[in-house]
């Protein structure tokens, strides 16, 4: 087993760059999940990682070893791929031998490996069929059982759940969460859901245009993110984000809201007048009156989800927010309601997307 | 991807190495041939006698003109019935689909030999089977291989039958990429089958057609064994000699390949130019 | 109701009153060539029309064959087509996986050469063919003249480039990373793959080279190493033959085509329409 090392790495398309340097540690056995937007950057860099890109400038450890010039196949890894890439012409055991036969490993050791992942994967009785037979949660499970058969010391996963439909994405992303605890191996994780990251990680990399923005633990980063771009992509439904402005000594007014008042401590930093963005998640507001600011809004869309509810709604001056109310169900569209900010949830950033703290 | 120039070309090898040899070299090769006198030893730099030669022999300009006469005559007559055929074959009123494919798709793998030796045949002016057929039709017989006119329309039939259905299949495969669903929304618009055809099927074709016009001008332009073997080697009289013909004659009967060589890189021009021509004639007007 | 199924009633007969005889013209030579093919000498230049095969294809064939060694000929014929299409398939495959597969230098010259030469009338190589196989190699009438120069097309490769194209990438990046040769990816993964597409190819190919004419007429004069559509097309304006005898010759070059054709239809369409399809 082994942990991944990654210093300085680069990636350029001619003169294009697509990866500004990133530095990361992935610990031995640590599950550590990539996300971003799509074009941030993330797939690539996965790439890099098993081989199947070149590194432009930088160099990337495995197990200690760097590998910048070390063949795909001699890494040590194992991949998982976006479309499964199953062999269609070959039956899901030859699908999972393929490899080793090809590299002449003993067919004694081989039928062991296949029969292994078999079992871990509970896909025996499938082993004479062809992809095409398979449903889309079975291709899955093959194509992490080819990976399985390799024995790596890291497994690399190309946003590998995207093909699948919701309910079995939460399936797959249980099995595999139960197969890093079975195995204990390494495993790099690329995903733009960050639901899959923020359930399967150990640690998650927020990557945006190339640029790691943080990494850190999955509540780590929901209750500490360091700007308001890592602050909007963690979360469901997404931070709120309300334009403010500094009245200085600490307190904010939201401009939209034809001069509501909210005071907050972090604001300090900021000279009178200077713009700033409020977030505040839709999970945290309060009933009016009971927090530190109250917010008059126009309901657009009210999904009733039965535990909860979800309001879609709009400030006065036309901002979408979003509250997340349990015991909101007779919020309708077109209706009004109240809602107050508690000063302890609200974030505030800098008109660059700092946050201040 | 990794860049792997040495895999790549380990791969490419054999193939560049027949295209290097066989392809690339004679491109340039028959270029400075066409420059050389080569009737005697040794080889001359001379180009009067080759390209300086091709506006002033009357053999060639003889091919020229009727080369020409198939592309003008020849290549529309075909393209429209091919396109025809395409849409009639495509209908779903059709009985015996699979018959009349046959009918009309089977010429494309018949071989110019073959064909050419039935066509001679038939059209035999002495009791071949296409005059017995006109004489018991109470029309006169033609003599089709000693008239010059009735020759030249002998070969633009043998070459339309040979290659109708080639191009019908293409557009055939061009209408099948066409949605249904435009065609139902016609319908119910009250647009006759007719104008169907004419206001939303060709423009649609427009692309693949284009294409069957410049591969079918690039055929022509190379037309040998139909003037060959049927008309007896352009005959009559020449009147059936195309530019493939001539260069035959050139290049392999009299062994000069200098001027061969002129004639093959006019042929080469002429093909570029007149399917650059038809392309601009059918492009896009936006 | 009733307008409407009568107004369909009516296309159709339309359409098949337009259709069927154009067909039945269109099949008459292919026909003729088997009815002539089977009728004594006489019975072609009868008064009458005769439209139905008789009996002397054999006796007919027996001429051709002691006239001409047409046995012979057929065999090289059916040698060189068969060496071509394996050789240029295995050729041209690898080219096309080598410019879908790899971004390599040279990657943009190669494909606009070899693409280049799609519209290229092949005039313009046949004489320095010609002159390098003839003369100076002396090569003229051997398997290698035969077989070899026309080993180059572009359409296979334009063919295989389109195939390998359509499959996703992560396939060969899947068995890379494996640690599969590229040579076992090509061959274990992405041939296998491509089957449908290697058998149109196979098909266009092979036909090209049974039907070719131009270059074998050129380079294997000698009678040992004519190929069956040379042979057949020096009988053709000369009377050493019967016309019969011939037609036994074009029935045997037509016919084995036809039947592929009916029974593998399907990749006779889409290698025609390949080239199409940019």
């Amino acid at each position: 087993m082994a942990g991944v090392t990654l210093r300085g790495v680069r990636k350029a398309f001619g003169p294009l760059q697509t990866i500004h340097g990133v530095d990361l540690d992935v610990g031995d056995g640590e599950f550590v999940v990539f996300v971003g937007p799509s074009g941030c950057g993330k797939s690539t860099l996965l790439r890099m990682i098993a081989g199947l890109e070149d590194v432009t400038a930088g160099e990337i450890a495995i197990g200690g070893r760097v590998v910048n010039d070390v063949e795909p196949a001699d890494r040590g890894t194992a991949m998982v791929f976006q479309s499964y890439a199953l062999y269609p012409h070959m039956t899901v055991g030859q699908n999972l031998s393929f490899g080793l036969r090809m590299n002449g490993n003993p067919t004694a050791d081989t039928e062991r490996r296949v029969a292994e992942a078999a079992r871990i994967l509970q896909i025996g009785p499938l082993l004479d069929r062809r992809p095409k037979a398979l449903s889309g949660g079975q291709r899955q499970r093959v194509a992490i059982g080819r990976a399985i058969v390799r024995e790596p010391e890291v497994f690399l996963f190309d946003e590998p759940l995207s093909n699948l439909d919701a309910e079995l994405r939460v399936q797959m992303r249980v099995e595999i969460a139960r197969l890093h605890g079975e195995l204990g191996t390494t495993m790099v994780y690329v995903t733009h859901d960050q639901t899959e990251a923020m359930t399967l990680a150990d640690r998650i990399v927020v990557l945006r245009a190339g640029r790691v923005e943080q990494v850190g633990r999955p509540l780590d980063l929901y209750d500490d993110p360091v700007n308001q771009f890592v602050a909007g992509f963690i979360g469901s439904p997404r931070m709120n984000f309300l334009a403010a402005e500094s009245l200085g000594g600490g307190r904010v007014r939201l401009t939209g809201q034809g001069g509501v008042e909210i005071a907050l401590p972090v604001g300090r930093g900021l000279a009178a007048g200077q713009k700033a963005v409020l977030g505040i998640r839709p999970e945290h507001f309060e009933a009016a009156g009971q927090g530190d600011c109250d917010l008059a809004l126009v309901v657009d869309v009210a999904e009733h989800l039965g535990a909860t509810s979800y309001l879609y709604a709009n400030t006065k001056a036309g901002e979408p927010v979003v509250v997340q109310a349990g015991a909101a169900r007779s919020a309708q569209a077109g209706g009004r309601v109240a809602v107050s900010i508690p000063a302890g949830r609200a974030y505030l950033f800098d008109p660059d997307g700092l946050r201040l703290a | 991807m990794r860049r792997r120039t040495g895999t790549a070309y380990g791969f490419l090898a054999p193939y560049l190495l027949i295209f290097a040899v066989f392809w690339v070299w004679p491109i340039v090769y028959s270029f400075w041939l066409s420059f050389l006198a080569t009737r005697q030893l040794p080889w001359t730099f001379r180009p009067a006698m080759t390209w300086g030669r091709l506006a002033v022999d009357p053999a060639f300009v003889n091919a020229l003109k009727n080369t020409l006469l198939i592309l003008v005559v020849q290549v529309p007559i075909m393209i429209a019935l091919a396109t025809v055929l395409a849409v009639l074959l495509n209908s779903s009123l059709l009985r015996a689909r699979g018959l009349m494919r046959f009918a009309f798709f089977a010429p494309v793998v018949v071989g110019e030999v073959a064909y050419a030796a039935v066509f001679r045949l038939m059209f035999t002016a002495d009791r071949g089977i296409v005059n017995k057929v006109l004489e018991a039709a109470g029309l006169p017989s033609v003599d089709w291989f000693s008239n010059p006119t009735a020759a030249m329309a002998l070969i633009i039939m043998a070459v339309t039958w040979r290659w109708a259905g080639y191009n019908a299949i293409i557009i055939l495969s061009g209408l099948q990429s066409i949605p249904d669903d435009v065609y139902e929304a016609a319908t119910l618009d009250r647009v006759t089958p007719l104008r169907q055809f004419l206001f939303i099927t060709l423009p649609l074709l427009r692309p693949v057609i284009l294409f069957c016009v410049v591969l079918s001008v690039i055929g022509t332009m190379q037309l040998f064994t139909e003037p060959f073997l049927i008309t007896n080697r352009g005959g009559p009289g020449g009147a059936t000699e195309t530019l493939g013909l001539f260069l035959y004659r050139q290049g392999f009967t009299v062994l000069n390949f200098g001027y061969a060589s002129a004639v093959a890189y006019t042929i080469a021009a002429l093909a570029v130019v007149i399917s650059l021509l038809n392309l601009w004639l059918g492009r896009e007007r936006a | 109701m009733t307008s409407r199924s009568s107004r369909r009633f009516w296309r159709q007969v339309g359409l098949h009153a337009v259709l069927g005889p154009l067909a039945l013209i269109w099949l008459l030579p292919l026909w003729m060539m088997l009815v002539f093919s089977t009728m004594p000498e006489n019975g072609i230049f009868s008064p009458d029309i005769e439209l139905l095969p008789k009996g002397q294809f054999w006796a007919n064939f027996q001429e051709l064959q002691a006239e001409t060694g047409f046995l012979r000929t057929l065999f090289v014929s059916v040698v060189v087509a068969l060496v071509t299409t394996g050789l240029s398939i295995l050729l041209t495959s690898m080219a096309g996986w080598a410019l879908v597969r790899y971004r390599f230098r040279g990657r943009w010259l190669v494909t606009a050469l070899i693409f280049g030469t799609l519209t290229l009338p092949y005039f313009v190589v046949v004489i320095p063919q010609f002159i390098m196989v003839a003369r100076d190699m002396g090569l003229q009438s051997t398997w290698f003249a035969l077989i070899v120069p026309p080993l180059f097309n572009s359409l296979g490769v334009l063919f295989m480039r389109q195939a390998f194209s359509m499959m996703p990438g992560e396939l060969f990046d899947a068995a890379q990373v494996e640690g599969v040769k590229e040579w076992q990816i090509f061959t274990r993964v992405a041939l296998p793959m491509a089957k449908p597409t290697l058998a149109a190819l196979a098909i266009i190919l092979f036909l090209a080279s049974w039907n070719n004419y131009l270059w074998p007429l050129l380079i294997a004069s000698d009678p040992t190493m004519m190929t069956a559509p040379v042979a057949l097309g020096t009988l053709i304006g000369f009377t050493r033959v019967s016309w019969a005898a011939i037609m036994t010759g074009a029935v045997l070059l037509t016919l084995p085509m036809i039947v592929v054709f009916i029974f593998l239809q399907r990749f006779f369409m889409s290698g025609i329409t390949a080239g199409a399809v940019k």
